[in-house]
């Protein structure tokens, strides 16, 4: 045999063993035999928060963040969604999380929360804002119906938990950076666990009347500490805080639903931070 | 055979199949299927049917809230807008009676509450630890624990902030409930909680109701967001009158 053959067939055998070190982790199971991503997970999204993209130290008193979590740091949003986003930006009082009101999905993805995992429906159950939904592993999308936490829906591929997420109304946000959704929002969102202690958390976002194409993000969720313990939240409506975030801005609106539906200012200042 | 023993015989038999039927009702409890991992399974969608979130004594044993003169006067003198018109939670054990539907998930060491009433939750782990310190919860503390068929929750670390109805019926921060879910039938739960605030009432006091399932086929539990700027007055008025 020549040395050359030798090396192929070294290659031929070896190339299993590549395969399998590069395929996925294999999770363990619930005791009904899923993939078993119970526990309470805490996610690393690089203070996402307040904003989804790349911002600066200090931005609305964060620490900031160089990459964001989302793919190309970039958001394409049509030009009538862009002046809207500026126009939130100026207008922090109108963020609904400031008035305790559910982030939605993905956005309360990126606090803490922990997962119960019965065979027909995974309850995910957050600290923040003691908001909590349920992926429905049957059924469909209702057609009545429009939520703060949309409407979920689940199912395995392989190890990965594809949760399809419709029915979200126009009122949540992405963060606190004015980046905002209509209510055609749709988001597709695969949960893989990639190690013991980690699920890899991805996200498509897609709504065709903000943004020219869909949206994707993703950041790990790490197993939180033994003796970590979700607990209650209670965020209420009257919360004021948001007003120390900035100078200047004016009395909380009452009826800051109507606000938020309102066009854009005429020239809105451009936003110094962005 | 007499006419008359044909009339006895057939009373003793009537008479005897009515005791059995008693003592069979009263032998057998109901044996609630089990979860994975061998525990009652209270899974799946329930709800009151009473007006206890707007009176519990209605469903207070002897219908009467034993409740020490001061206290009474503390409560004259409080809030007179129910604390729920704010969108707060609404406490333990008014949580269990709010007339929206819940549902109940187990998994092995826990036991966990969603209610569709302004999405609140409660994580209940079943395997024991202590009670957590100097913490004021509107949903409290809860540690719960197995009694044979039922599930006992130990719940401490209330606040002073929720009522207990929307009849202005309050209570301290010491307040101490223990409740006991027993399933009785396919689609029934007996609900009892032992209220004890020694600062309030003049002894524990117990309240006790069915909660039953949701049958609809494919009822699901929806998402209930309070009506942000809602002052409360409109749909929860004071329901006793202000002390002249």
């Amino acid at each position: 045999m020549r040395p050359g053959q030798l090396v192929l067939i070294a290659i031929f055998l070896l190339a299993p063993c590549v395969c399998a070190q590069t395929a996925a982790y294999t999770p363990q199971r619930t005791p009904e035999g899923f993939p078993d991503l119970e526990g309470i997970w805490q996610p690393q999204t690089s203070n996402a928060a307040y904003s989804i993209l790349p911002h600066p130290a200090g931005f609305l008193l964060g620490s900031g963040s160089k990459t964001g979590i989302v793919e190309g740091g970039v958001l394409p949003y049509q030009p009538w969604a862009a002046e809207q986003v500026k126009y939130r930006l100026e207008h922090l009082e109108m963020d609904p999380t400031g008035h305790c009101h559910y982030e939605g999905v993905p956005h309360s993805m990126y606090f803490a929360f922990q997962i119960f995992q019965s065979p027909k429906e995974i309850a995910v159950v957050h600290e923040n804002m003691h908001a909590w939904r349920t992926i429905h592993m049957e059924g469909r999308h209702p057609s009545d119906y429009l939520a703060w936490m949309g409407d979920s829906r689940g199912h395995w591929e392989g190890n990965t938990l594809v949760v399809d997420v419709a029915n979200n109304n126009d009122k949540s946000v992405f963060d606190m950076a004015g980046h905002f959704h209509s209510d055609a929002l749709h988001v597709v969102e695969r949960f893989t666990p990639a190690d013991r202690d980690t699920i890899l958390y991805e996200a498509t976002l897609d709504d065709p009347k903000v943004f020219t194409r869909p949206v994707r993000m993703k950041f790990p969720l790490k197993r939180a500490a033994k003796d970590y313990q979700i607990m209650e939240a209670g965020c209420f409506e009257g919360e004021r805080d948001q007003t120390h975030l900035l100078d200047g801005l004016a009395a909380i609106p009452d009826h800051y639903d109507q606000k938020l539906n309102t066009e854009p200012g005429p020239a809105p200042r451009k936003p110094d931070k962005q | 055979m007499s006419k008359l023993s044909i009339l006895l015989a057939g009373a003793f038999a009537f008479a005897s199949a009515f005791a059995g039927a008693g003592r069979a009702q009263n032998s057998i409890p109901y044996k609630a299927p089990r979860t994975v991992d061998g525990k009652p399974d209270m899974q799946g969608i329930w709800m009151t049917r009473n007006a206890a979130a707007f009176d519990v004594a209605e469903v207070a044993e002897g219908r009467r809230i034993p409740y020490l003169p001061e206290a009474l006067e503390r409560e004259q003198k409080g809030d007179r807008v129910d604390p729920i018109a704010h969108c707060s939670m609404p406490g333990v054990p008014r949580i269990t009676y709010m007339p929206f539907p819940f549902e109940i998930i187990e998994r092995p060491g826990y036991v966990v509450f969603l209610y569709e009433y302004q999405h609140d939750h409660r994580i209940v782990q079943t395997t024991p630890r202590a009670h957590l310190e100097d913490i004021g919860f509107y949903l409290g503390d809860s540690v719960g624990r197995w009694d044979g068929s039922t599930l006992v929750i130990d719940v401490t670390n209330l606040n002073d902030k929720t009522w207990l109805d929307s009849a202005r019926h309050t209570h301290s921060d010491a307040l101490h409930v223990v409740e006991r879910f027993t399933r009785t039938g396919a689609d029934t739960i007996l609900y009892e909680a032992t209220i004890e605030d020694p600062g309030t009432y003049s002894r524990p006091w117990k309240i006790s109701m069915p909660l039953h399932r949701m049958t609809e086929p494919g009822f699901e539990l929806r998402e209930q967001e309070c009506i942000e700027g809602d002052n409360g007055q409109a749909i929860h008025p004071p329901y006793r009158p202000a002390p002249k």
